[in-house]
């Protein structure tokens, strides 16, 4: 290789030093400071002090061979200075040659900013992109909802006068034969009949759209009292006996076991269930018989409405419980309410309903329903009551958590409190529990990392969610945090309780 | 030279919060401006094992990269342990931990590891689901942690330095 003129070497040797400003630290095997030369003022080592220097560069060669030569590019020093460190192993001893590198590393800062930058700029775009579509479609579907609910309004002002017309014409028309004084005996008594049994029909009409508008507004709590069994029957019975002999019906109602004092049940609520049914077999059944039967069976209180009428196909099954809905029933002209508002009710009262029918030969409409406990809230299936169910309340409110306390114990759960997200994983690791029950709204950590943690470690047991928040974004967030419920407050207690049953009988 | 140290490195992808969780356990600081990390900067905090011996733990703070380059490769050099880094908001982020680790192991003989998926406190932003960790968990100690509030921190740094314990 030819050698550089000598002027050009000195040149270069000059202008690459002043660049570089090059430190020298010389020290033997056992890091001990045998002598530094170089630009020690640029380097701040100014007077002696190089021991924090010399520190740092220990702890940077630490598990490194010191018998190699080593190159580490833009090393950070304590002052935040950059420099490129390069070991120069010398026989036993070695030499830690530091050069100057802010301005490369500035330079090369500002441009891996730029980059990482814009890397990160372009997912928030597409995340942004994608929660826009995703308002979009909610908004799309709430907008369907509206319509839905909009046309279900319309229909019901529209069912509402026509249904009422007809029984009220019919009202006025016996009332004014009545009033003619026409055939004064077996007149006055028919007038009579028809006059009791279009009342009771505009009554039970009158019942089944308060029902539905109060199920519309969501404020249809239950009303759990003691049930008597044979009053009910009875009144069934003097209610629907006249119209069955009317069409020439045989109508069969009795009673089977009546409940335990304990079991109680929503009294109007199951009277407004029969009504419905009873009043829809006997609508559709020109021939034969009505039979209903209520009793306590297998913890549960069942009411059977069978009928030999005309039944329903299979495709109309999905069809007849919805509202407004005419005609699904063969030849049928129905009120569109009746089977809608059974559904409903059933489900409110968490039972079941079941339907078993054969297109020209009857039907049979099953219900069950579990008993209710006072105040609404519906008992715990009997195994985890004898298990004892156990929670962990981790709200930072005393008072909220005071609450949630007494509710749970009265459906004999019982209930240890956390205040904060790190309480609740301490708690929690200390004695697992069935439930718990967390509040989003907690000091520091979220009540959703608390349950993401949980979730990530393993834990198997239910977890409830509650929030002030109503929004459909944060329940997402608390469910993709692994909560299996999100319950907003101020609490539906009956909602809770319901629940509260279900998240404890997950295992 | 009578005190037993080690070293360890940071290793995760850019903007995953590796220079604000060494910030938070030697300085217990936190700044929520992003300045990219080029190079190396070393920092050091004393431990303090369960068993009372003591500990020094000397961690690379390095640039954030998805895979193992030629630069990080001579940083990797000596170390001992590893603290990978994902950020939760970032599924990503995860497998390119996960992907790093994989690389480090080629490279390293046995080094001990913890994974940290970092910013708990933006809970409501996470694209990782709890059964992922609880996945990775049995393979990896894996921690939850928040360098702007702290949590998980220190428990994920003792962790490893239980795991070095010489
Ligand atoms: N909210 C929140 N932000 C965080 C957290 N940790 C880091 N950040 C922020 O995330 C950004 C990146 O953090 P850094 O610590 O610089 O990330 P890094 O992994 O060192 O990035 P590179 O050096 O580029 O590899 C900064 O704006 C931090 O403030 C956290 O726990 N919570
Ligand atoms: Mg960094």
């Amino acid at each position: 290789m030819n050698r550089f003129p000598a002027a050009v070497d000195s040149y270069l040797d000059q202008t690459l030093r002043a660049r570089a400003r090059p430190l020298l630290l010389s020290f033997d095997a056992d890091w001990n400071l045998v002598e530094v030369r170089g630009d020690t003022a640029a380097n701040g080592l100014a007077g002696e002090d190089a021991r924090g220097l010399v520190q740092q560069l220990q702890d940077l060669f630490l598990g490194l061979p010191l018998d190699q030569s080593q190159d580490l590019p833009f090393v950070e020093l304590s002052d935040g200075r950059h420099a490129h460190v390069h070991l120069i192993p010398d026989g036993e001893n070695f030499h830690l040659l530091l050069l100057d590198a802010r301005d490369e590393h500035r330079q090369t800062q500002v441009q891996q900013q730029m980059g990482n930058e814009a890397v990160l700029a372009g997912i928030e775009k597409s995340r942004t992109l994608a929660r826009l579509r995703q308002i979009k479609s909610e908004l799309e579907q709430q907008r369907a909802r509206l319509e839905e609910a909009n046309a279900l309004k319309n229909a019901l002002f529209a069912t509402l006068s026509h249904e009422f017309r007809t029984p009220l014409t019919s009202i006025f028309g016996y009332l004014h034969l009545l009033e003619r004084g026409l055939e004064p005996n077996a007149g006055q008594a028919q007038a009579l009949r028809a006059l009791r049994r279009n009342a009771s029909h505009l009554f039970a009409l009158a019942e089944n759209l308060l029902e539905y508008g109060r199920s519309e507004s969501g404020e249809s709590l239950l009303d759990p009292a003691q049930l008597d069994l044979a009053q009910l029957v009875a009144d069934l019975d003097a209610m629907f006996q006249p119209l069955a002999a009317e069409k020439g019906l045989a109508l069969l109602i009795e009673a089977g076991a009546a409940p335990p004092e304990q079991a109680w049940f929503d009294p109007v609520k199951l009277r407004q269930v029969a009504i419905n049914l009873l009043s829809n077999a006997l609508r559709y059944t020109p021939r034969g018989y009505v039979k209903a039967r209520l009793e306590w069976r297998d913890q549960a209180l069942r009411l059977d409405v069978a009928d030999s009428g005309l039944g329903i196909d299979q495709a109309s099954r999905a069809r007849i419980f919805r509202p407004f809905n005419r005609g699904a029933q063969h030849g049928g002209r129905g009120a569109g309410l009746g089977l809608s508002i059974v559904k409903r009710l059933v489900e409110r009262m968490d039972g079941r309903l079941e339907l078993d029918s054969t297109p020209g030969q009857g039907s049979t409409f099953r219900v069950s329903l579990p008993p209710l406990r006072a105040g609404g809230l519906p008992a715990l299936p009997e195994e985890a009551k004898r298990r004892g169910l156990s929670a962990l309340i981790v709200d930072d409110d005393p008072d909220v958590a005071g609450l949630l306390e007494v509710l749970l114990d009265d459906l004999g759960v019982s209930t240890r409190q956390a205040g904060t997200a790190a309480a609740a994983l301490a708690a929690v690791a200390e004695a697992e529990p069935d439930l718990v029950l967390v509040d989003v709204e907690l000091p520091g950590l979220s009540g959703n990392a608390a349950v993401y943690q949980l979730r990530s470690q393993g834990f198997k047991g239910g977890i409830v969610t509650l929030s002030a928040n109503a929004t459909e974004e944060a329940r997402r967030a608390a469910l993709a945090a692994g909560a299996d419920y999100y319950l907003t407050k101020p609490l539906d207690f009956a909602q809770f309780a319901r629940v509260i049953q279900q998240a404890g009988r997950r295992d | 030279m009578t005190e037993i140290a080690r070293k360890v490195c940071m290793l995760g992808d850019f903007g995953v919060g590796k220079t604000s969780l060494v910030a938070r356990y030697v300085r217990n600081t936190f700044s929520d401006k992003y300045l990219t990390t080029v190079g190396v900067k070393v920092d050091s905090r004393q431990l303090q094992l369960a068993d009372g011996a003591g500990l020094k733990l000397v961690i690379w703070d390095i640039a954030g990269k998805s895979v193992i380059d030629g630069a990080n490769q001579s940083y990797l050099r000596g170390a001992s342990g590893l603290i990978l880094v994902a950020d939760g908001t970032r599924e990503a982020s995860l497998r390119a931990a996960l992907g790093l680790l994989m690389q480090a192991r080629e490279l390293l003989p046995d080094p001990a590891c913890v994974l940290l998926v970092n910013k708990l406190d933006l809970i409501e932003r996470w694209e990782v689901a709890p059964a992922t960790l609880a996945e990775i968990r049995r393979s990896l100690p894996v921690f939850e942690t928040s360098a702007l509030s702290g949590d998980g921190v220190e428990a994920a740094f003792a962790a490893l330095g239980e795991a070095l314990r010489p």
